[in-house]
This record gives C-alpha cells, sequence and structure tokens, in this order.
C-alpha cells in the first residue's frame, strides 16, 4: 500500500522554529526524529523562506534567523518531509501523510506538535473580496512571495504586525494608504513588533516606525473597517472609531481608497492535532483562545503527545525556539535517551531562556487578543463562514433556535463545513454563538476534532489498485 | 428565549412520559405521544439529534435494509419525503432511485438473495444488466456485473434532523431537557423518579428509553439485561464536486453507501469500522479502513478521484443479538417502553416513534411491534422478567 | 508589484490560466503570479457567488483553490513550473 518510514522515535509536525528546535534537540539525544511540513523548507510562517528559485542579492550580509535555522537542521540527522501534508494522527500515534509520491505514514513513539498559528480577521462587509487578505498573509507575499500587495494598501487591524507590513510595504517601494490600528493611540508604542521577538530588534522597530512617519502614512488609531467595497477597480474602505473593546461607534467616517487592504485582528492557535487526539483544551483570551494543556514539559493529556510553540498560546518567535528545545529534551527524557539529573539541568536552562523570551511575547499576544464584545457590531448580513457563506444573522438564528454549543451551531448553519475546516471562522464564530447564547466561550466549545487535518484527494490517498486489492469486512446482515 | 419548562411542568405533575433519549426515535415518540395529548419530557444528556441521527449517512433505503423491516421503512420513506407538512421542517429528503451493485461472482449471489428477500417483504425491487445500470447511472464503472433497482429510494441530510425536530417538538409544547444526564431511575407509587445530573429530578407517569447504542445501560437502571453490541462506523464527506452521481449506491456486500447531495458534496458510508465504544463514543478512524472504504467508493464511480475528502467522521450504531430493532415494553416493569437498536435505524426512525407512541397512547400500533422480551440474555439479574 | 530589491529570481516562466497565457517566475506561487498578473478573482463562493481570491497565503483558509493536473490545490501552495496548465474552480468544475 503505502510507505512506512520504519524505525522513528520522533515525528515532529512542523518546521517552524518550534518543530525545528524540537527536532534537533530531539536527535541531539540520540533519538530518530522525523520533521513533517507541507513547505517546501523550514522556516514556519515567521522565517518564511523564499521560493528555492529565488536569491537574495545586493549586499545583505549575513544570513537571517530563518536561514541559520535551516542551516541547523540541515547540519542535524533528522529526516526532512518536506512538501508532506498530515492528514491523519492515530492515539497509537501512527501519523499519515500524503507527499509527492503518494501516501506515506510513520508509527512513532512521540509525537510533538509545532504546527503554530492561523490568522483571525473580524469579518466586515467586503472582507471576502479579492485583493482583501490577511496581515499575516502580507507578511508572506512581502517576504517569501516578494510582492507588494498593491500599489497602494490600507493596513488595518490590531497588534505589532501594524508596523511591520506597512515598513515592508514602504521598503518594497509601495504605497500605504493608511495605517488603521484598534488599539487606541497610547498602546502605539507597545505595538513595536520588535518586542514580540526580541528587545535587541528594538533598533528596527524605531526604524520601521521612522519610514512610516516619513512617508507620511496617514494613520489612524481606535478604528476599524466599516466596510469595504469594489468601486471602479479599486477598493474602498470606510473607516469608523471603535471603543476600548474595538466595537465600531458612532462619530466620523473616513473613505479610503486603495488597490488593496490587508487586515488582521491576532492570531489563533492551531488545535487541528491536539483536537484530533481530544486532548485537553483550555480557553485563554490572552493567549489567543483555545489551547492544549500542558505541562512544564510540553506533555499534553495524551501520553506521546507533546505542544510546542505559538500553537500552545501566542507567546512569540523567541519563546517558540526554546519552548521547542524544552519538548525535545522531553521526549528525549521519556524515552529513556536522557539521564533525570541531565534532563532537569538542561531543562532548567531553556526554561530560563523561555521565560524571558516569553514576557514579551506574550505581552504582544495580548495586545493581539479578542475582546469579547468586540463581535458585537458585525452587521447581520455579514460573511462569517466564508466557505459556506453563513452570515451573522444565520449564526444568531440557530443560537435564538437552540444550538447551544458549536458542533450544534455547525450541524444547523453549515459553519465550518467547508474546505477551511473552520479555521477561518471558527474563533469569531464561537465569539458569536457565545453572545447571543449569554455565556462564556468555554460553554460553547470548540469543533470537534476530526481526520482530515487538511482536505486531501481521493486520488492520493487511493493510489493504484485492482477490485481485489480492496480489504473487505465481513458483509452486512441480510 | 423563553423556556417551555416553566408551563408544562409545574412543579409536583408529572409528566404523561418521559422519553430519555433525544435521537430521531426518542424525538418521533415525544412528538406523537404530544400529539396525542399528552405530556411529555424529552430528555438528553447532550443536544437533540448529535449522535447517530444526526451524524449517519442519511441514507433512506431498502435495499440495504433488513429485509423484514421493508414495510417500515416503506411507511418510513414517506414520513422524511412530507417531514414539512406533519413535522413543520425537512431534512432535505430526496427522492431518487437506489441501485445495489455487483462486482464479481459472490456479489451477484449475495444481490440476487438480497433482492428477493426484500421483494417478499414488499420491496418493489427489479434486477437490471450492467448495460441498463450505466443508463440509469452513467458514471459507474463498467466493469459491473448485475445490479438490482429500486424507485423508493434517496437520502436525506441527517444533520438537519436536530433542527428540524426541534420546530416540531416546541410546536408540540414537548419539554425538551438538553445537557442533562439521567443517572437513575425508580419507580414509586405509580411514578418514575428520573435523577439527573446536578440534583434535578423530574417525574413521570410513563418512561420511554430511545437512547439507541446506550439503550443497554438504560435497562440496567431497570434491572434488565439485553445486551446490544455497538458499531462504530465510519463516514466521509468530500467536498463539492461537479454532478457525478444521480441515484443512492450500495454494494451488495453491503460495505457501501454513495450518494451526492444537491450542494455537490458526496457522502461515503458502508459501515466500515473505526474505534470507540459506548463510553467514549466514536474515538478515531482506522486509516486502512479508510482507505478500503474510498477505494471501494473510487471503483464504483472512478470519477471520484476528483474529489477531495473534506471530512471524516464517526457515529454509533445499535445491533441487537437477531439484528431486529427492541420496541415495545420494558419486560417486568410496567409503564416502561423501549424503542430503538434498529440498525439502520434512521431510515425507520421516524415511523418507529409512531408505532411506539401509538401503543404507549392505548391505539393499535400501524405495524407489529418487536418484543423487547425475546432478547432478555439467561442472567440471574433478569429473574423479575 | 514584484519587489525588485534585494532579490533575484529564477528563470521567467509562461503558464496558462482557463486557456489565457500568464507569465511569472519559477518558484513562484500560482497565487502570486496571477495576483501580480492583475488576476485577483480566482473562483466564486458556492452559496452566494460571489468573487474569491487568496486570502491567508499559507494554505489553511482553501479560497485560492485551483486545478492542476486534475487535482484540486490552493494555488498559494502551487510552484510554478514552466507550462504549468492550471484552471479555476467554476459551477461547472467545483
Amino acid at each position: 500500500m503505502d510507505k512506512m518510514d520504519k524505525d522513528v522515535d520522533l515525528v515532529v509536525l512542523g518546521a517552524g522554529p518550534a518543530g525545528v528546535n524540537a527536532a534537533i534537540t530531539a536527535n541531539r539525544h540520540g533519538l530518530k526524529v522525523v520533521l513533517v511540513d507541507q513547505n517546501h523548507a523550514a522556516g514556519g510562517q515567521v522565517f518564511r523562506p523564499m521560493p528555492e528559485t529565488f536569491t537574495p542579492s545586493g549586499g545583505s550580509a549575513a544570513p537571517g534567523e530563518g536561514d541559520e535555522l535551516r542551516q541547523r537542521l540541515a547540519r542535524s540527522q533528522v529526516r526532512v518531509y518536506f512538501n508532506h501534508t498530515v492528514w491523519n494522527v492515530s492515539t497509537d500515534l501512527r501519523v499519515d501523510a500524503v507527499g509527492p509520491d503518494g501516501p506515506v505514514h510513520w508509527r512513532c513513539r512521540a509525537l510533538v506538535v509545532a504546527s503554530g498559528t492561523t490568522e483571525r480577521v473580524v469579518p466586515f462587509p467586503g472582507w471576502t473580496l479579492p485583493n482583501v487578505m490577511g496581515l499575516a498573509a502580507a507578511t508572506i507575499l512581502l517576504k517569501s512571495q516578494k510582492m507588494l500587495p498593491g500599489a497602494d494598501t490600507l493596513v488595518a487591524g490590531c497588534g505589532p504586525l501594524l508596523t511591520a507590513v506597512a515598513a515592508g510595504i514602504v521598503d518594497g517601494g509601495g504605497r500605504v494608504a493608511a495605517l488603521v490600528d484598534a488599539a487606541p493611540r497610547s498602546a502605539w508604542l507597545k505595538a513595536s513588533p520588535a518586542m514580540v521577538s526580541r528587545p535587541d530588534l528594538m533598533w528596527q522597530g524605531v526604524k520601521w516606525l521612522a519610514q512610516i512617519k516619513t512617508a507620511g502614512i496617514p494613520i489612524f488609531s481606535a478604528h476599524a473597517i466599516e466596510k469595504v467595497e469594489a468601486v471602479d477597480g479599486r477598493l474602498r474602505a470606510t473607516l469608523a472609531p471603535v471603543d476600548s473593546d474595538r466595537r465600531i461607534g458612532g462619530g466620523e467616517r473616513h473613505a479610503v481608497h486603495a488597490d488593496a487592504v490587508v487586515v488582521g485582528n491576532g492570531l489563533v492557535p492551531g488545535t487541528d492535532v491536539t483536537r484530533l487526539l481530544r486532548a485537553e483544551h483550555t480557553f485563554n483570551r490572552k493567549l489567543g483562545g483555545w489551547v492544549a494543556v500542558t505541562d512544564e514539559y510540553c506533555r499534553t493529556s495524551v501520553p506521546g503527545l507533546y505542544a510546542a510553540g505559538d500553537g500552545c498560546g501566542i507567546s512569540g518567535a523567541a519563546a517558540a525556539i526554546h519552548h521547542g528545545e524544552l519538548a525535545g529534551l522531553a521526549v528525549a527524557h521519556d524515552l529513556g535517551s536522557l539521564d533525570e539529573h541531565s534532563f532537569e539541568r538542561e531543562a532548567a536552562a531553556v526554561q530560563r531562556r523561555l521565560s524571558k523570551a516569553r514576557r514579551f511575547g506574550q505581552a504582544m499576544g495580548a495586545l493581539m487578543a479578542l475582546p469579547s464584545r468586540q463581535v458585537e457590531t458585525i452587521a447581520p448580513d455579514t460573511v462569517v463562514c466564508r466557505c459556506e457563506d453563513v452570515t451573522r444573522a444565520e449564526i444568531d438564528a440557530a443560537v435564538a433556535g437552540g444550538a447551544r454549543d458549536m458542533n450544534q451551531l455547525k450541524a444547523w448553519t453549515r459553519c465550518g463545513m467547508g474546505p477551511c475546516q473552520g479555521r477561518s471562522c471558527g474563533d469569531v464564530a464561537a465569539e458569536l454563538a457565545a453572545l447571543k447564547a449569554g455565556c462564556g466561550r468555554s460553554e460553547v466549545g470548540f469543533f470537534t476534532g476530526r481526520a482530515p487535518l487538511r482536505p486531501v484527494s481521493l486520488e492520493q490517498l487511493t493510489g493504484d489498485y485492482d477490485y481485489a486489492d480492496i480489504p473487505l469486512p465481513k458483509a452486512a446482515p441480510l | 428565549m423563553t423556556s417551555t419548562l416553566d408551563v408544562v411542568n409545574p412543579a409536583d405533575r408529572p409528566f404523561d412520559a418521559a422519553v430519555i433519549g433525544a435521537g430521531v426515535m426518542g424525538c418521533s415518540t415525544a412528538f406523537h405521544l404530544a400529539q396525542g395529548g399528552m405530556k411529555v419530557a424529552l430528555i438528553d444528556r447532550g443536544q437533540l439529534c448529535r449522535e447517530a441521527s444526526g451524524v449517519n449517512a442519511g441514507t433512506l433505503t431498502l435495499h440495504m435494509t433488513r429485509a423484514a423491516l421493508v414495510p417500515y421503512a416503506m411507511k418510513a420513506w414517506e414520513m422524511w419525503m412530507t417531514a414539512e407538512q406533519w413535522l413543520g421542517a425537512g431534512v432535505l429528503a430526496t427522492h431518487v432511485p437506489g441501485l445495489t451493485l455487483a462486482f464479481t461472482e459472490a456479489e451477484c449471489e449475495m444481490l440476487e438473495q438480497r433482492a428477493a428477500a426484500r421483494r417478499e417483504y414488499g420491496a418493489n425491487i427489479n434486477i437490471l444488466t450492467p448495460q441498463q445500470a450505466l443508463e440509469a447511472e452513467p458514471g459507474l464503472n463498467p466493469r459491473l456485473l448485475k445490479a438490482a433497482h429500486c424507485d423508493i429510494d434517496g437520502f436525506a441530510t441527517a444533520y438537519l434532523t436536530g433542527r428540524a425536530f426541534r420546530q416540531g417538538l416546541d410546536a408540540q409544547q414537548v419539554a425538551l431537557y438538553e445537557n442533562l444526564p439521567v443517572e437513575a431511575v425508580d419507580r414509586r407509587n405509580g411514578v418514575f423518579r428520573i435523577s439527573c445530573r446536578g440534583g434535578r429530578v423530574l417525574h413521570a407517569r410513563r418512561i420511554v428509553l430511545a437512547g439507541g447504542v446506550w439503550i443497554e445501560p438504560m435497562l440496567a437502571w431497570l434491572g434488565v439485561r439485553i445486551p446490544i453490541k455497538t458499531l462504530i462506523n465510519q463516514l466521509s464527506i468530500t467536498e463539492r464536486m461537479r454532478p457525478v452521481m444521480r441515484t443512492v449506491m450500495s454494494v451488495a456486500n453491503g460495505l457501501l453507501s454513495l450518494k451526492q447531495f444537491a450542494n455537490g458534496t458526496i457522502l461515503i458510508g458502508g459501515g466500515w469500522q473505526g474505534i470507540g465504544d459506548r463510553e467514549r463514543g466514536g474515538v478515531e478512524a482506522i486509516p486502512e479502513n479508510l482507505i478500503g472504504n474510498m477505494r471501494l467508493a473510487r471503483y464504483v464511480v472512478p470519477a471520484m478521484s476528483e474529489g477531495r475528502i473534506a471530512r471524516i467522521w464517526l457515529g454509533l450504531e445499535a445491533e441487537t443479538a437477531d439484528a431486529m430493532p427492541i420496541i415495545g415494553d420494558v419486560p417486568g416493569v410496567e409503564d416502561a417502553y423501549v424503542v430503538g437498536s434498529a440498525h439502520s435505524g434512521y431510515t425507520s426512525g421516524p415511523f418507529m416513534g409512531k408505532i411506539i407512541a401509538q401503543y404507549i397512547l392505548g391505539r393499535q400500533p400501524e405495524m407489529p411491534l418487536f418484543d423487547p422480551a425475546r432478547l432478555l440474555s439467561r442472567h440471574p439479574g433478569n429473574e423479575e422478567a | 508589484m514584484r519587489i525588485t530589491k534585494g532579490v533575484t529570481r529564477g528563470e521567467p516562466v509562461s503558464f496558462t490560466f482557463n486557456g489565457v497565457r500568464y507569465s511569472g517566475y519559477a518558484g513562484e506561487s500560482v497565487a502570486a503570479a496571477l495576483f501580480a498578473s492583475g488576476m485577483a478573482h480566482l473562483r466564486d463562493s458556492p452559496r452566494s457567488h460571489q468573487p474569491r481570491g487568496m486570502f491567508c497565503l499559507m494554505g489553511s483558509c482553501q479560497e485560492c483553490l485551483v486545478w492542476v493536473n486534475g487535482r484540486k490545490v490552493p494555488a498559494c501552495q502551487q510552484p510554478l513550473v514552466e507550462s504549468l496548465q492550471v484552471s479555476s474552480i467554476s459551477t461547472e468544475a467545483p
């Protein structure tokens, strides 16, 4: 049937800073490690590589952090499976994936999930139009595809990515039509992305802010996009003031014309794998929403399953590095490759670095958290579930009609049944459901985790076979 | 949102009937009892129709229904197709013909046997040549050997069942108690005390156990032992696809169900087993069984290879020792009834609820019930039965 | 809208989208190449038939799905090679 890579101690899902460091650390302690990622190279989102065919040019001397990560990985004995998409993980730690050569699976003794986050965008009329994209999406376009979102781009949302994207656009030769921040001006300086990664990059943040000011970009603090409309081949955004809960209120509207709108309201930890394996989860607004419960050594409530990085709670790239190292140490120890004493000593050192990095990272993460009342002002006919065109009004009607948790909501509206499997809409839809039901986020829960972790083609899954190859179980009773 | 609870259940008046288990059988029972004039409570440990009734393949077929249940399935088919009228809301029940298919000699034999057995019970099933089958279903693999055709077939969108029944139950003023697990039931002075989690106690003159695979532990509350096997069925659904089929299809060995909904998504079923149990529910799929099921689907309709699987899930199906339902009096306990464990119970569900309700209301049920007493295990605990 | 500062791209390639020829660079994502050519509208949403294009750029949202070699893939995850034939998701080929 499919290929199996035998003799694997640890499978790591996700080759971002957490995953790579978990893999390298475990491998350094003698474990046979497989690292899987759907991208063509390591780096995750924050250190996303350019296409293999692109090369940096023109005098940027030192390799970036991403290059350094990729080089350390290449020097290790970790077996990498890039361009592979994992579609299932079983509780006996069998991992199934599809890649360019067809299906493959591994059986391992431990699994580290380090699959990062997805972006949260609070819907507004027009958010689904072409030329409207996410804020984190814009960083991928800029850094990895070396492309501007448009000639003149509106940058909106909240959090440290705003300045990074605006500056990145200016640096790339583009124009920023306006920078729209839901946070008030007093929180402005804290939004410097340098705080997310490391204090020693503070100069980078200052430079970005200076670029933005020099370029004369209009900055709207305590504002958000009320709607976007396609007008004469461009986009017209209407900006409105927001209150401290980021709800759109009365007050003066501003119209901004642009070729592209990039908008993001924070990051949501990815819990596809931990939900699939029924690990225990907890809702933590500051950490980005639902996260798997982990002990101080990255262990989830499922034996053999570990989680590290932003997927455990938004803590930033620097923290992800150390969190990954910690997971690698924990796996090495738990599988018997690292003695108790050495483990405690090494883990303590990593935990000190982790705590320090987390202080900044989680402070920035908190700025990206979704205030529970922000969704109040989403207009009723706004699409919330993009895949199935389910509007806020339909969600509200289902809750009013008796749907009391996310799975019932899904059954009654199809919200979450589309190809994105609830990743784009789940957080906002749950906030709306809780609001309408008059209860907390914990009560409405989350979509039950199911395979496939990403849509997978029947052709890839089934391969080449004859009828006789199908292992038929016993026939049904007469 | 106002609750019907305060209106229907003043503190000391017991309900005329309490139905425990809000799947299709329980919902239909409660609905028909209320329609017959009773004050009814419907209790579920979760939300209504979220177990088998909300997650099954929605096949409304006679091909794969137990032969003896064909007359019941035909009545239920009529109810599903007209749900907007009697229930007030529908489940997008769609009438299309059903084909069951044979690709090997052994399957041809099974096909003829199944068709004959069902014809005996009233199903109008005729045998087709491969050419005739391909005319009815052009997307079929031409290596088909034989097919059986039934005009009365079709499918429903199972996940709409809860919402549809919710409207009907509200209209009949059934008191719905969701997220309220029942922990114990005892009977005093002709009234059942239903003790629920959190100390809540409901009282009713009659109880109906409608808990699907959980009927076995429910009967145990009353000291009755009837073993019920729990099947863990795997199902999967594709993303939207271009129209590649127009009938409901099955394979003669019973191991495939295939249908395409109006929105283009295709549901693949067939009873391939996953991992789970009554206590934990459906835990996870078995990859080899998923791939086997999908291979069968792709073999039968080659165009399936264009599709992407969007979701895989599990549903629990109940099966008694003789694969027939248990519908009737709980052996040895007055005013206690049970309805369920029908294997392919969704197909016949609304009708089964109707006939047990008729029985409880003191009327002649439209079709014979299925006496639970036949299944009593020879266990010391059943002495009183 | 390609940035030229600080990067040397791979070979220029041509590809087709619904039979129309476009140009891009080897390794660039199909989504980005179409976007740079002004083709931002990739498909329509299935229920309300509203125009959609790339959104998350990380293979999660599934908004940028296209057909490549008989398979449905997110355009943001599909690198360009010479003569790649891409077609759009449509009502006829959802």
